[in-house]
């Protein structure tokens, strides 16, 4: 890590948050140099994000900084300044791609609207990831992530039938834009390959969620049926089960016989003809979920998970974050990569969601602190002195 | 080029092999012909291999699997649309030999097998590279192909906990002194959520593949685990047990720090709305939306430490405000005043809301008649771009409409052999083996509760396609 994918391009980190920096996040363990843009003195809102290391809200300590913006680095200017601008137009004249998740009418406002970022580079894809787009009746709407989910289509979908709605887990939402906007980004890139241009690329987190859909939504314009939450009567498959030290996710997908299934979990009453097919399992809903549930108890989370492996069933198992993080088959996948921080220290961190085999590993740079490149970039780069950076930082311009 | 795919479709010169089967991969593949690639979707005639999104996830028109029912499952026409059909039969060698002549006029291969059924066929990375050297192929598995589970088969409703995605989800449970604390039973988020995580990186695995391709020439395998997909997105709940040892947060519907936070109970049935509350200024506005501004005043609910301690009281006044309303009503109001908020919106409301239908995100699909499908929208994407073109390009493809294409066409196949595969179900456009799916009455689908409810008058109440 990172990969040499996108080696020589260039990415302007405008975002804060979520969204906009796991999509420069993405582009930047793909090769991209990725370069954040942060206001000066508070910097990117995850900063201010919890959790925190040792849960010390120290804008260094962010947890969701430091893992969103690994393998960046981190210049700030006051692009509403006029040096702040000069700055920007500069950095913007070198640079492939602009990722930004400002509220449309802020991108206005600040001048950074793709008809004058293209003004100064016409090569420039411009992304801009919002809750709902650039667009429509909803653009402006204030938007959170549940609000976001909500209004996706999906969230109805989440939690248990007897209960509301669940809200997904850690601002999923803004994840799930942030892949999109890295893909399509990428396509704008790949375009330009072709004509040379760069363009606007509009993200609705909103939509990216939307398009998941695909089997609610044939569902209702098919035959008018309004599907719901979890769970469907009597099943006990595919929901999570209790097992002695946790839950299970027992399966009766991947097309192997239900003998296999009634033996792995070993449970003799099981092995009753009238549980081996869907209808059977539905109308003997009851009392399958009745034994399934004595079954399960005999089993520890780990043994059950490797048993149906091996059996070439599909059970999953309710997994926390220590679990993960001693994970034995992420581990022999070098899933996770040591990064050291000069505020928080080494820790390992979750690596690519990817492995691209025969890309060179090399180690992960960590987050950059505020500002941490000002003189690399505006000094070395750009050529200003360091008599100017010192006038500009006291003219708050970075 | 596809005929149906304008100058401006910016994958208009590759060509996609698509060996994989049921929703994340087959999702990718749609994406891409989206974008204009020629994506050759591998079929089989041999019913029991045919993948199951043609054969069991329906839903089928009117709930009823029609003459030609392998043509009609409503899924399968959204994760397969605008895509070539090619049958084969992979157990066979002619076959196995079909997809190593076709990888050579191919871009990019998707399949999602088990690491042992490609190695198997003799279909894996190494040995189609030796007829493509510069070829991307991304394999999706459940856990990848190294590593101690590498060959565990995986579905996403159950790979999902697996993930740990429900270490960080599941509804709040009662306390010692009866208010709720952190609950122990993990939930999901289910609709398959983990491939489609997987549909979404291997589009951007896969673009960055080809940018570097064109730049070098060097070729990619990509090694797509959704296990290590999954995880990777809950990276900040990874490090807080990394630095603070914490291994779950389930809440509910609360947030960690902002209060009130929830969905909150509207008019009708299952009818639900999202309010969040960012800061004081949010809290003011609400309180005076709701018609209750001395709630400012009021010691229990001072500050968002103070509200998350007293939300139960909290909720219970926003709920007797918003259970008077419909959830637009309240999502209204509540923009109106700079709150976020907005409504929990099922399937049916999502095709007829107002941003929805202004962005144009269904996409109208015209079937050919024989298919009986009539005129239906699909799910487009959540990115428009303002030069290239990205729309579906056509309904999903018929059984084996592309054989004389892809045999005949690009490969040169000789009308005896094409004889020869279809004599012994090789290629064809009729399934062989098996008959449609059944369907259980939506009453009943009811009374199980895998749906909520039906309309009848359905075709009626949906905007004009």
């Amino acid at each position: 890590m990172p990969a040499d994918l996108l080696n020589g391009f260039r990415v302007l980190d405008m975002g804060s948050g979520i969204s906009a920096p796991w999509c420069a996040k993405i582009l930047a363990d793909y090769g991209a140099e990725v370069i954040k843009v942060e206001t000066p003195g508070s910097g990117d809102l995850a900063r201010r994000m919890g959790p925190f290391a040792g849960d010390d809200p120290n804008p260094e300590k962010s947890l969701t900084f430091l893992y969103l913006n690994t393998n960046k680095k981190s210049v700030t200017l006051d692009p509403s300044s006029v040096s702040g601008r000069k700055l920007l137009d500069r950095l913007l004249a070198d640079a492939d791609v602009l990722v930004d998740n400002y509220p449309p009418f802020v991108s206005k406002e600040l001048g950074l609207d793709y008809a004058s970022l293209s003004a100064v580079n016409p090569g420039l894809v411009v992304t801009s990831i919002a809750p709902f787009g650039q667009t429509g009746p909803y653009h402006d709407y204030q938007a959170t992530d549940i609000v976001t989910y909500a209004l996706s289509g999906l969230m109805y979908h989440s939690g248990d039938s007897d209960q509301p709605p669940l809200r997904n887990v850690l601002d999923q939402s803004f994840y799930v834009a942030g892949a999109n906007g890295a893909a399509a980004t990428q396509i704008a890139l790949f375009a330009r390959l072709g004509t040379g241009e760069g363009q606007h690329v509009d993200v609705s987190a909103a939509e990216c969620l939307g398009a998941h859909l695909v089997q609610p939504l044939p569902y209702y314009n098919y035959m008018g049926a309004v599907k719901g939450r979890r769970p469907v009567r009597g099943a006990g498959f595919e929901e999570l089960m209790p097992a002695r030290d946790g839950y299970v996710a027992p399966s009766v997908q991947g097309s192997r016989p239900w003998e296999v299934i009634a033996n792995l979990i070993g449970l003799e009453e099981l092995l009753d003809e009238k549980f081996s097919t869907g209808a059977g399992r539905v109308a003997h809903g009851e009392e399958l979920k009745e034994l399934l549930t004595k079954g399960l108890a005999q089993w520890d989370r780990m043994p059950l998970f490797l048993a149906s492996g091996e059996a070439r069933l599909v059970f999953g198992m309710a997994q926390d974050a220590g679990d993960l993080f001693n994970c034995p088959h992420l581990e022999a996948r070098d899933f996770f990569v040591e990064v050291d921080h000069p505020v928080v220290g080494q820790a390992k961190y979750p690596g690519m969601a990817v492995r691209l085999p025969g890309e060179p590993l090399t180690d992960s740079q960590p987050a950059p602190l505020l500002g941490q490149h000002n003189s690399e970039i505006f000094g070395q780069e750009l050529g200003y002195s360091a008599q100017d950076l010192v006038s500009l930082r006291q003219l708050g311009v970075i | 080029m596809s005929p149906a795919c304008s100058e401006n479709a910016p994958l208009k010169n590759i060509r996609v092999m698509d060996l994989s089967r049921v929703f994340a991969m087959p999702f990718a593949g749609a994406n891409l012909a989206d974008l204009g690639a020629e994506v050759i979707k591998i079929d089989t005639c041999q019913t029991q291999f045919m993948d199951t999104t043609r054969t069991i996830t329906g839903p089928f028109p009117d709930n009823e699997p029609g003459e030609r029912w392998w043509e009609q499952g409503g899924t399968f026409q959204n994760l397969n649309r605008g895509k070539r059909s090619l049958t084969l039969d992979l157990r066979n060698e002619a076959s196995q030999q079909i997809i190593k002549d076709l990888v050579s006029v191919c871009d990019v291969v998707l399949e999602n097998f088990t690491p042992r059924v490609m190695a198997r066929f003799g279909l894996d990375y190494a040995s189609l590279k030796a007829h493509k050297p510069d070829l991307i192929m991304v394999s999706n598995t459940g856990y990848g192909h190294s590593g101690p589970w590498s060959n565990f088969g995986a579905m996403a409703s159950a790979l999902e906990p697996t993930h740990g995605t429900g270490a960080f989800m599941g509804y709040m449970e009662s306390g010692p002194e009866g208010c709720l604390v952190e609950g122990d039973v993990p939930n999901k988020m289910g609709n398959s959520y983990s491939d489609f995580l997987a549909s979404w990186t291997a589009l951007g695995a896969l673009m960055g593949s080809l940018l570097r391709r064109a730049r070098t020439g060097q070729g990619q395998w990509i090694d797509l685990a959704m296990y290590q997909t999954g995880t990777s997105v809950i990276g900040a709940g990874l490090l807080d047990f990394a630095f603070n040892d914490r291994r779950t947060q389930r809440i509910g519907n609360r947030h960690p720090f902002l209060s009130p936070h929830g969905v909150y109970s509207c008019q009708g049935h299952d009818q639900w709305v999202a309010i969040a509350t960012r800061d004081d200024a949010d809290w003011v506005a609400i309180c005076q939306a709701i018609g209750q501004p001395e709630l400012t005043s009021d010691d229990r609910f001072a500050d968002p430490i103070a509200r998350r301690q007293h939300q139960e009281a909290l909720d219970a006044i926003i709920t007797a405000w918003t259970s008077a309303q419909t959830s637009y009503q309240v999502m209204e109001t509540l923009q109106q005043a700079g709150l976020p908020s907005g409504a929990v919106l099922t399937a049916k409301q999502a095709l007829t809301d107002p941003q929805y239908i202004d962005r144009g995100f269904f996409e109208t699909v015209h079937n050919p008649p024989e298919v009986e499908l009539r005129d239906k929208g699909y799910v487009g994407r959540g990115w428009k771009f303002s030069k290239s073109e990205a729309r579906i390009k056509g309904p999903a493809p018929q059984l084996g409409e592309a054989n004389e294409y892809v045999l005949g066409e690009l490969l040169g196949v000789d009308q005896a052999r094409m004889q020869a595969l279809t004599e012994d179900w090789t290629i064809g456009n009729l399934p062989e083996g098996g008959g449609a799916p059944g369907s259980v009455p939506l009453d009943e689908q009811v009374e199980i509760g895998s749906i909520v409810a039906y309309d009848a008058d359905y075709l009626g109440l949906l905007p004009l396609e």
